[in-house]
């Protein structure tokens, strides 16, 4: 059995070159250190903060609940308690008397090492948000200006541009023409609407679709004229509903992406939102942003896109033609499962649109984290393998859905996607992996 | 003897039971201002119909996925908190000693029960101990205090089963079972023990996000 | 002789505590507290050797502990006789009550008198 001074040793040895963490310590001071930190906590450090880190009893119980604790040979620091123990506790204990070292080391913990799935909440018997206590770290880092590269170039992208992937406003609306374009091919009456005003609803996607996976936002145009729907995008900001500040710590920025948001879709004064397949922007959108801007609920229904194929095949206006045949099974992403109960919504559009459907064991609200989201796949390629090493027990859970005949893995959420293609490709596990937008594509009645 | 008897019986219960509660209160009144400035999400999202649910399913046995994947621990933390918390109220001696200073009094257990339920706790502390030592995620989140902690509530019923049975030392034991469990109450509010007051806000917090705000279920 | 003199005797000379034993013993001097209005025993009955408490103690007048109330008045005669349950057992919670009365006569007196046995353990002895 190694001792924990072994696994210290084998971290130090393959310990992660990021120019953002190195970059960003090499400013830092311990005077400076403190006097952020001791900011935050007169600021933002509350009673929440106090019950999360004095109610719990280092029972252990949300080991098992996390992907990182289990892939990495359950190494005590990777447990959830384990990676609060070595940030926040020590930062408060300390009051904030800490090294840049230290900072480097909290700051890869709490990017890289938590996806900030919420997993390990509902296995604390106090319902310890883990995730909440992570961020705390993360928004420290961001205010010392110590964030990983890659997920830091994110952010500034959308302080700049209001997206996530530096698309400037005419290569937005290029997509949106191109892949209309595409359609007609197609559908030759399709249109993709653009800031139609009083539309029933708004559509909004992440940045990385009009980037580099535009085939989404064409089948969703085929989707939308299919079941008739009277649907519209910006031509502006706002277009964009992902936030990666909202895991950079940046609050500020995130509450300002937030707005522009729902200014988009209250200028064009339309009913509702429907967002796309993603997980993260849903959180962000119904359950971060608008606290950030001082509102309880999202100022104007808001809902993903799991709902919408849900709505739309259950008032009989997506009709199927014929029913997806090969062996399908389902990934429950944690922002819209245990971020807002999904599950069985998404299995209602699964068993109309798929013959076959095979549950991952375990699943809903206990489904394991795909690895990626919460930021860390946004960290980029230095963490890349340590990434996929650090969700082996993914693998498993989807090999063994494999053995039971699974052929497709179906994952409604952007950054899941990301991390189950790289999980499918390093594990050799020759799974499919699919949006549930390409299943409705390829199997409803589209005139 | 006499003097020492008559403080630990006398004004250190009230001083251990005026830190108890004055300090579970202070803390907890505290923390519910300090919301109210830093944490308004609290205020608005507390739902006690969802707060009630989740605690429903967390404080009955294997009410919970969690617990079901522990069946060991599971058994052994509701037996332990039920034995630690019934069984100072419900002794009989101790219902007698309060009857004797304020005329109240209540059902009490019969002693071998009592006796029982003493033991269960002691085996539940062991239980604990062992933990903290061989599982290895539990021997990293341990602290020294955790292991302080231990001995704090094993204490009062260790002395109180050696003083109940009257093995040699009885006396000693007598004295420091009370000091003991006067120690433990003033300890509450300050230590993690004061994990009993903050369960209801955490776990009910904790259910009343996920049931109101996320739709979903956290047990 | 109080009980925990008693004690400090046996431990520092066995033979003489074995005679005074047998002495009193024979002699019935030490009794058993008993009640009718105890129907079970919550702990076992507590020896008191009534002599020889009362002469350690200086007591000499009955009813500073056989005492007798009238009108809340105590009254010169004693109460010899009458168990402590016909009068006590009447109170708000029966047995609760009983044993109340009887640990107030007892243990707040020998705290009074910084004498004599007061925890649990040191009355109600288990039967050797």
């Amino acid at each position: 059995m190694k001792t924990s001074e072994d696994f210290q040793a084998a971290a130090e040895e393959k310990r992660i070159y990021d120019a953002g963490i190195e970059e960003g310590a090499k400013k830092l001071t311990p005077e400076k250190i403190r006097s952020v930190f001791n900011e935050l906590m007169q600021t933002e450090g509350g009673a929440r903060l106090e019950a999360y880190t004095k109610a719990c009893v280092h029972c252990g119980l949300c080991s098992d609940a996390c992907h990182h604790y289990l892939s990495n040979d359950r190494d005590p620091r990777f447990s959830p308690a384990g990676k609060v123990k070595q940030t926040i506790i020590e930062i408060v204990s300390r009051k904030g008397k800490v090294d840049a070292d230290f900072m480097k080391r909290a700051c890869e913990i709490a990017f890289t090492e938590c996806n900030l799935c919420r997993r390990c909440m509902i296995y604390c018997p106090f319902g310890i948000d883990v995730a909440y206590l992570m961020l705390f770290v993360r928004r420290a880092c961001h205010q010392l200006g110590v964030v990983p590269q890659y997920i830091q170039d994110t952010a500034h992208s959308h302080a700049a541009t209001y997206n996530q992937m530096w698309v400037r406003d005419d290569e937005w609306i290029d997509t949106l023409q191109w892949q209309e374009d595409e359609a007609r091919d197609e559908i030759p009456d399709l249109r993709i609407p653009i800031e139609k005003e009083g539309a029933d609803i708004f559509y909004s996607v992440i940045g990385p679709e009009p980037k580099f996976r535009a085939q989404l936002i064409y089948q969703m145009a085929v989707i939308m004229h299919a079941a008739g729907v009277d649907w519209t995008m910006p031509a502006s900001q706002g277009w964009d509903n992902s936030d990666m500040c909202m895991y950079t710590g940046d609050s500020e920025m995130t509450a300002r992406l937030k707005k522009i948001h729902f200014e988009a879709a209250l200028r064009l004064k339309t009913k509702r939102i429907v967002m796309g397949e993603c997980g993260h922007a849903f959180r962000s959108v119904y359950d971060v942003g608008n606290r950030l801007l001082g509102w309880k609920m999202p100022p104007l229904q808001m809902i993903h896109a799991i709902s919408f194929y849900s709505e739309i095949i259950e008032q009989g206006r997506l009709k199927i033609a014929e029913k997806f045949d090969r062996p399908v099974t389902f990934h429950d992403p944690c922002n819209i499962v245990r971020g807002r109960g999904l599950h069985e919504t998404a299995r209602y559009v699964i068993n109309q649109v798929c013959t076959t459907f095979i549950e991952l064991e375990p699943n809903r609200e206990h489904n394991y984290c795909c690895g990626a989201g919460g930021g860390v796949i946004n960290c980029g390629p230095p963490f890349k393998n340590k990434r996929v090493q650090s969700n082996r027990v993914k693998a498993d859970q989807l090999a063994a859905a494999k053995k039971k005949g699974a052929e497709v893995v179906i994952a409604p959420c952007h950054n899941c996607h990301g991390g189950l293609e790289d999980i499918i490709r390093h594990y050799e596990l020759g799974l499919e992996l699919k949006f549930l937008g390409d299943i409705l594509y390829e199997c409803i009645q589209k005139e | 003897m006499h003097e020492i008897y008559q403080l630990a019986s006398g004004i250190l219960v009230w001083v251990a039971l005026i830190v108890f509660v004055g300090g579970t209160a202070g803390r907890l009144i505290r923390m519910a201002i300090t919301a109210r400035k830093k944490d308004a999400v609290i205020y608005q999202y507390f739902s006690f119909y969802y707060a009630l649910r989740s605690i429903l399913h967390w404080i009955i046995p294997f009410g919970s996925m969690s617990m079901r994947a522990r069946p060991a621990m599971t058994l052994v933390a509701f037996i332990f908190h039920i034995c630690l918390i019934i069984t100072p109220i419900f002794l009989a001696a101790h219902v007698i000693l309060i009857a004797e200073s304020w005329g109240i009094g209540w059902a009490y257990l019969p002693n071998a029960v009592a006796d029982i339920m003493t033991i269960l706790v002691i085996l539940g502390c062991l239980f604990f101990l062992l933990r903290r030592i061989v599982q290895r995620d539990v021997r990293y989140l341990s602290t020294p205090g955790d292991f302080v902690l231990l001995l704090v509530v094993a204490a009062p019923f260790v002395t109180g089963i050696w003083t109940y049975h009257q093995w040699s030392g009885f006396e000693i034991a007598g004295i420091v079972h009370m000091l003991s469990g006067e120690l433990m109450l003033i300890c509450l509010p300050f230590t993690r023990l004061f994990h009993m007051a903050l369960f209801p806000f955490t776990r009910g917090y904790a259910g009343s996000e996920a049931g109101g705000v996320r739709r979903a279920r956290d047990w | 002789m109080n009980n925990s003199r008693a004690k400090n005797l046996w431990l520092l000379i066995i033979p003489a505590l074995l005679f005074l034993a047998a002495a009193v013993c024979a002699q019935g001097y030490i009794t058993k507290v008993e009640d009718s209005g105890f129907e079970k025993h919550t702990r076992p009955a507590v020896s008191f050797a009534h002599d020889a408490h009362n002469e350690a103690a200086g007591i000499e007048s009955c009813n500073t502990c056989h005492h007798m109330y009238e009108d809340g008045k105590l009254q010169d005669q004693a109460s010899i006789g009458m168990e402590c349950s016909s009068c006590h057992l009447d109170g708000y919670s029966g047995r609760l009550e009983l044993i109340r009365v009887y640990h107030l006569q007892c243990k707040s007196c020998h705290l009074d008198q910084k004498a004599g046995p007061v925890q649990c353990a040191q009355c109600h002895r288990k039967e050797e």
